[in-house]
């Protein structure tokens, strides 16, 4: 092969990176909604209660560049929203919450209502201002709902 | 959990040293579809070696820390926060297997191994440097999930 055509092939290489690399930042801290189960404290072994309101709950590893950040990014939220909780669960020696709960990458968060049902799931970093949009929506929501609906079992 | 001290870096720090082995590795692929194979051989065991030198030194001892350390950081402005040297420290392990697979295929005389391993790491070390993308962090809850790593939910210190 001669450079010309060889210097062709890399700026292909370098084009097709950036472009995986664009679609993969436009997915980062996506909120997607979901109708998901109900997760309880105990299912992941958690020490703190889950919010009246809602619960950020975040999936971590050791081995997590940007776990760190959205911990502390999820926490200031929590501490600023009266019945929000945050809590972050470690899963370098829980693989089986990664598959129970189909982690595919780190962090991810599912965003809980008052009831402890997934409304939100958030893959990788989330920003701020989508956070706090999705948990006006799930305390608002769960603040019209009838006692009577509840406590959902658990599914999981 | 116990959480022992771990050195802490300057996450700019691995995304430099990235950006260099990014450079190297292009070159690398451009040398092997030119036909220089030897010359690509000989340029991919170096990025090995380097490799080698930040997965078992840690990211923070590597030789493009250092170059970073006293070249590129006075000239920046403070770190808004530090990183946990760990997964860029992993990152350098999946770098060095891939690239490692590659020497030796090139050696055994594979055709086109060079070329693809070169091309591979490259797409890795370029997400890392430009987007901030850390492979490692993701091959490692894959081996997690897969069993592969600390089988038995039991932790290392623990033993």
């Amino acid at each position: 092969m001669n450079s010309l055509e060889a210097i062709g092939l890399l700026f292909a290489l370098l084009a097709a990176t950036t472009v995986l690399g664009l679609v993969w930042r436009a997915r980062q801290g996506r909120v997607a909604s979901v109708s998901g189960v109900t997760i309880t404290p105990a299912d992941v072994a958690s020490p703190t209660a889950f919010g009246p309101a809602a619960t950020l709950l975040q999936f971590s590893t050791e081995l997590c560049a940007r776990c760190p950040g959205t911990r502390r990014l999820l926490a200031a939220v929590a501490e600023q929203r009266p019945g929000v909780v945050h809590v972050d669960v470690d899963l370098t020696h829980r693989a089986d919450l990664a598959n129970r709960y189909a982690v595919l990458q780190t962090p991810t968060t599912l965003i809980l209502d008052g009831s402890g049902r997934v409304r939100a799931r958030v893959g990788g970093a989330p920003n701020r201002v989508d956070i706090n949009a999705t948990l006006d929506a799930v305390t608002q929501n769960s603040n019209i709902r009838t006692p009577t609906e509840t406590p959902g079992a658990s599914y999981v | 959990m116990s959480r022992t001290p771990r050195p802490m870096l300057d996450p700019r720090g691995p995304r430099f040293g990235a950006g260099l082995t990014g450079v190297l590795l292009l070159v690398v692929v451009f040398l092997a579809l030119t036909g220089a194979s030897a010359a690509a051989l000989a340029l991919l065991a170096v990025i090995t070696a380097l490799f080698a030198w930040g997965a078992l030194a840690g990211a923070g001892r590597h030789p493009y820390g250092v170059l970073f350390k006293k070249f590129v950081r006075p000239r920046l402005a403070p770190p808004t926060e530090l990183e946990d040297a760990a997964p860029p420290t992993f990152a350098q392990g999946v770098g060095l297997a891939v690239t490692l697979v590659g020497l030796v295929l090139g050696l055994v005389g594979v055709p086109g191994a060079v070329g693809i391993a070169a091309a591979a790491a490259f797409a890795a070390a370029f997400l890392n440097a430009v987007f901030d993308y850390c492979l490692g962090c993701q091959i490692y809850l894959l081996l997690l999930r897969f069993g592969v790593l600390n089988r038995g939910g039991r932790t290392v210190e623990n033993v």
